[in-house]
């Protein structure tokens, strides 16, 4: 159970900025481990314009709530994240490109369990998902605390949207 | 020297090929592979010959931890190194592997050559040879207790 948060979440209307903050930080030092350089955080990450590119799914949850973490990375990001990562550039329509994105929200998801747990917040990540394709938008029906956080890393832009649910196990 | 029959347990191809190549890089020792898509296919290609394991933790169907349980359940593999390399860092699941799974050593994705070449130094020679009694309780411990204190700064 989360000491930051409260059980029911229907008056919750903004995540806390505490995890928030944790996210942003895993973020960074993620993405400076795999790349050798920190990416730049962006406060005005809030356009949510249609993407050609490739996001990852995963989830960090205990049994009273689950935080939703959605990486968005377009195409071009994507392609100069695989030549760090692996040393040669993946093709993009490749499964090893979502083999790699899959891996890369893996070690994100890591970090931001570890890191949120320090806040108030433990839980365990679960195993990653992800999508490819153009025009992808992302939007949460059912209006759950959301943010959307922009950063610019050395081989381009891409966005961490977070969303935080109660868990399914709870209902 | 005697090729290194390493088992190697990741639902990432990718991260199997890091790991392959990390150690290829290294030239600590020449390798034998065996890969694993998760804890359940490793457990089916597990045998006696298996000198070294790497493994992650997330995986479907079967966790790396629950594959380690499970071949120290079998007896007589303590002597086999089980090395985790996962994304999971919080000390509780460091714990966890270490003192309840029956692994020997904890690496954090992503992880660097130094990183591997470290604990690598524990089970092999500078001739490139297996040593087979390293890894024992005690060492583990007092590894654990430096990643502790490391986390701590």
């Amino acid at each position: 159970m989360s000491e930051l948060l409260p059980i029911d979440l229907a008056d919750l209307k903004e995540i806390p900025q505490e995890i928030i903050t944790s996210v942003r930080e895993s973020v960074e030092v993620t993405f400076e481990s795999i790349s050798g350089s920190r990416p730049e955080f962006h406060e005005n990450g809030d356009e949510n314009a249609p993407m050609n590119g490739i996001i990852g799914h995963i989830t960090v949850f205990n049994s009273y709530h689950t935080l939703t973490l959605m990486v968005a990375i377009p195409r071009e990001t994507a392609l100069s994240i695989s030549e760090v990562f692996c040393g040669m550039e993946i093709p993009f329509e490749s499964d090893d490109m979502g083999d790699l994105v899959g891996e890369l929200s893996n070690i994100l998801a890591g970090e931001v369990a570890a890191s949120v747990e320090q806040v108030g917040f433990t839980g365990q990540s679960s195993l990653p998902t992800v999508t490819r394709g153009s025009d992808l938008k992302l939007f949460m029906p059912n209006k759950p605390p959301t943010a959307r956080l922009r950063f610019e890393g050395s081989g381009g832009g891409f966005w961490v949207n977070l969303a935080l649910y109660e868990s399914v196990s709870r209902k | 020297m005697s090729k290194i029959k390493a088992l190697v347990v990741d639902d990432s191809k990718i991260m199997r090929s890091a790991v392959k190549r990390t150690l290829n890089q290294l030239m600590l020792a020449d390798f034998e592979y065996v890969e694993a898509i998760d804890g359940e296919d490793a457990l089916e290609k597990f045998s006696e010959d298996i000198q070294i394991v790497f493994l992650d933790w997330n995986m479907p169907r079967m966790t790396g931890v629950e594959f380690s349980k499970a071949v120290r359940k079998k007896g007589n593999t303590e002597h086999i190194p089980i090395i985790m390399i996962t994304a999971e860092k919080s000390m509780g699941k460091v714990d966890t592997a270490l003192n309840e799974g029956g692994a020997n050593a904890y690496v954090t994705k992503p992880f660097t050559a130094d990183q591997v070449s470290q604990v690598l130094s524990r089970y092999i020679d500078k001739n490139g040879n297996f040593l087979t009694e390293n890894g024992d309780q005690g060492e583990k411990k007092s590894f654990f207790k430096d990643m502790l204190n490391f986390n701590k700064q």
